[in-house]
């Protein structure tokens, strides 16, 4: 008994101030992610990875827009987005206290616009991301000259490049091209295409 | 087939069955060097489980059913046996099931340890095994259609909600008593356990005759939910939350599974990695249970006591994966992050006073003259029948049974590691608690070890091919007894088949025996022995069958007479 007494005056007070004190976490503690739309392009890596689909992106090709969203009411906090983001966009935060009073503000989102495909004019791929290879290219060591040259590449839909891969193979083997019939409108390759990889 | 002949363990157990009954294995496949696969002739199904279960030391896990109907045109069935005999290997025995007629011979009249696998059989695949003698459902509700299968491949959408069929509880519950005897429901949810269960005691005067009890009343389809919605390798995060107290060793077996039926060899510092946390887990795990022991015996100090040093056991799984629970650090093929110097001398001061303050608390739980009086010879659970139901854990271990998966078939970074496996004769409570507290300084002394061994090297292995309708298990030893999953990979990056089956699957069914001859007031005890992660619940109906009457005592009354065993609320 008298041990048992010994221990209690020991141990002292174990009850947390907490929510009057913050509480200490551990530095490498994954609580609530934390999105900025100025570093996000939009690529969709995180809502491929993300296991409990509280990610996700929409096209809406009307608009020529793509959003990227997210809900924290599905989130699992396991942090996939931020090991998958290529630059840093959404990282988790120290912040556990996710309670709200209006459910829609589980809710987080930013809309991107999109560049429309060269050769058929379907918006595809947001702006942005384009931007982001031709800095890639640029800071691999490419001149910035050649790197703007395969813009046209990037910003030519995937649809569009396997007709125009179709197109040269036919060209080179010297045969007739026929366009399928379901084929965008067939504009004229832009020149850069050419010598794309 | 991927593994060399000299390496096939358990390949005696295969020859001694085909020597035994000639012409009864059809096809045998090898999916790891200790795990075969057998598919028998049906007819013979129970002879030959029988056969390994009894004549050459196997112990029943799991059974798992399959729709193989897309596949080859038939279901089949599992049975997955843990072979310890003189070499420890698993040996699944398979057999087809026809489509048209749906029955298979049933396993349970010769194990009894197959009845929830068979019961579960017929719930989700409507397979009719044939002879089982307890034909009850155990997974569905009452209210559920009767010719609606969940898990049958074309039976509905993961999403679907059917209507229910009816408003009243159609469920027999069973009493083998001979006399006349009083019943005493607890429920709708169990006063010890975190799952809402519903038991019936059947009583005369204050003594427990028989008991019955049904459970799933929460069940969560996340068989059907990974196989429908996700990806492979999502599944470890689900995997995760099977359980809110041990869900990692669960995301564990999971990999494991996929990575047997694959054929990768984790990196051994991701192995380490993992084991690390499945005994840190084990620790936070123990620590709750026996804390509650205490609780239950009326020394609510001690409770306190342990629930705060436990505490310690939770920063240091903060520490090494950045959240208390649902670590979300497995992937196949490895982990997801590295232990770093800074981390590992943080983990090795918080093991260091985890063990003086465990110790001075366990030390004076002991001295305490009620838990010896509560426990000893309470909720006797007989060596054979423990046996007969396969059980797992402290619960098998406390019955004399040397089992514990981390020795018998070693995975993550176990194999070679210093492991006593503490077995007592007691076959009652107090058994299965002095086996957790001396499991939890195993535990303190595996995270050393690993932390001082920890080989250096990659954390995941990455390149691999995923491979359709390749299967496999995966276990571990969660705090409860071993984790058993049974993993069948499908199309597109998903699962075809995913069966897990929890620790305490196997300890229920035999919970009835432990309950048999004891007093009402040692109930909840004694279903907290088997761990079964707790909960407080609202009340208790009490239903007096000789008088047609029914009252309602209140939890705290129940919980009360527990403890203190005064006052019966039943009088
Ligand atoms: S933390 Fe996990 S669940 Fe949450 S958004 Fe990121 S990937 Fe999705
Ligand atoms: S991975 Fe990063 S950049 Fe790509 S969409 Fe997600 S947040 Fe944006």
């Amino acid at each position: 008994m008298i041990k048992l007494l010994k221990i209690i005056l020991k141990a002292g007070e174990a009850t947390a101030k907490y929510p009057f004190a913050p509480l200490p976490i551990s530095p490498n503690f994954r609580g609530k992610p934390e999105y900025d739309a100025k570093d996000c392009m939009a690529c969709g890596a995180c809502t491929i990875a993300c296991p409990a689909n509280a990610l996700s992106m929409e096209t809406d090709p009307d608009a020529g827009t793509r959003t990227w969203s997210i809900f924290y009411g599905r989130c699992i906090f396991c942090a996939r987005c931020e090991e998958v983001c290529p630059t840093g966009a959404i990282e988790l935060s120290d912040d556990f206290e996710l309670a709200v009073f209006n459910r829609d503000d589980l809710f987080k989102s930013a809309t991107f616009a999109l560049a429309p495909c060269r050769c058929c004019g379907t918006p595809f791929v947001a702006r942005k991301e384009v931007d982001y290879v031709i800095e890639l290219l640029v800071h691999q060591g490419l001149p910035r000259e050649a790197a703007e040259q395969r813009r046209g590449f990037y910003e030519t839909c995937p649809d569009c490049r396997r007709l125009q891969e179709v197109d040269r193979a036919t060209r080179q083997a010297g045969m007739v091209h026929a366009a399928p019939a379901a084929a965008p409108p067939a504009k004229a390759a832009p020149a850069e295409m050419e010598t794309a990889p | 087939m991927l593994a060399p002949t000299d390496t096939k363990v358990g390949k005696t157990y295969i020859d001694a069955l085909r020597l035994k009954f000639p012409d009864v294995v059809l096809e045998e496949s090898w999916q790891a060097d200790n795990q075969a696969t057998i598919t028998v002739d049906p007819g013979s199904l129970p002879a030959v489980v029988e056969e390994l279960h009894y004549g050459q030391g196997g112990w029943l896990s799991v059974v798992v059913a399959n729709d193989e109907r897309p596949l080859s045109g038939h279901y089949a069935v599992y049975y997955v046996l843990s072979m310890e005999g003189v070499e420890k290997s698993w040996v699944v025995v398979r057999a087809v099931v026809d489509p048209e007629t749906l029955e298979f011979p049933s396993v349970t009249p010769k194990v009894p340890a197959a009845v929830w696998g068979e019961r579960e059989a017929r719930d989700m695949f409507g397979l009719r095994p044939v002879g089982l003698p307890d034909e009850r459902r155990l997974v569905l509700p009452d209210d559920w259609p009767d010719d609606l299968y969940p898990l049958r491949k074309d039976a509905m959408d993961y999403r679907m909600r059917p209507q229910p069929t009816t408003d009243t509880e159609t469920y027999k519950f069973i009493n083998e008593a001979r006399g006349e005897t009083t019943v005493v429901p607890l429920g709708p949810l169990h006063i010890t356990s975190d799952e809402p269960g519903h038991f019936r005691l059947f009583v005369d005067g204050e003594t427990i005759v028989d008991a019955d009890y049904r459970l799933f009343y929460v069940h969560r389809g996340m068989e059907k939910l990974a196989e429908t919605r996700m990806g492979y390798d999502e599944v470890t995060f689900l995997a995760d939350r099977i359980c809110g107290i041990c869900g990692f060793t669960h995301s564990v077996a999971y990999a494991n599974s996929v990575e047997n039926a694959l054929g990768i060899v984790v990196p051994p510092r991701a192995g380490a990695i993992r084991s690390i946390l499945l005994e840190v887990e084990r620790l936070h795990s123990h620590l709750l249970n026996i804390g509650l022991a205490c609780h239950f015996v009326g020394f609510d100090t001690g409770f306190m006591q342990f629930f705060r040093v436990r505490e310690k056991a939770m920063t240091m799984a903060e520490l090494l994966t950045g959240a208390r629970k649902t670590y979300a650090l497995n992937l196949i093929g490895g982990v997801r992050r590295d232990i770093l110097k800074d981390e590992r001398s943080r983990t090795l001061t918080l093991i260091a006073e985890l063990r003086r303050e465990v110790q001075e608390l366990v030390d004076m739980l002991l001295a305490t003259p009620n838990m010896r009086q509560r426990t000893e010879g309470v909720g006797r659970l007989e060596t054979s029948i423990a046996r007969d139901y396969s059980t797992v854990g402290p619960v098998v271990r406390g019955s004399g049974h040397r089992r514990d998966v981390r020795v018998l078939h070693p995975f993550a970074g176990y194999k070679g590691a210093p492991l006593p496996v503490h077995v007592m004769e007691g076959c009652d409570v107090l058994s299965r608690v002095l086996i957790r507290t001396r499991e939890v300084f195993d535990s303190l002394a595996l995270v050393e070890y690993f932390l001082d061994t920890m080989p250096e090297g990659p954390l995941l292995l990455e390149g691999f091919t995923f491979k359709p309708h390749r299967f496999a298990l995966g276990y571990t030893e969660a705090p409860r007894g071993e984790d058993v999953h049974w993993t069948m990979l499908g199309d597109n990056q998903k699962l075809y088949r995913w069966r897990c089956r929890a620790a305490t699957y196997a300890n229920w069914p035999p919970l009835r025996y432990m309950l048999r001859g004891n007093t009402v007031s040692d109930a909840p005890l004694i279903v907290a022995s088997i761990d079964p992660c707790y909960s407080c619940t609202d009340r208790v109906t009490v239903v007096d069958v000789r008088k047609q009457k029914s009252m309602i005592i209140p939890y705290k009354d129940m919980e009360r007479y527990c403890r203190e065993r005064t006052g019966s609320p039943l009088k």
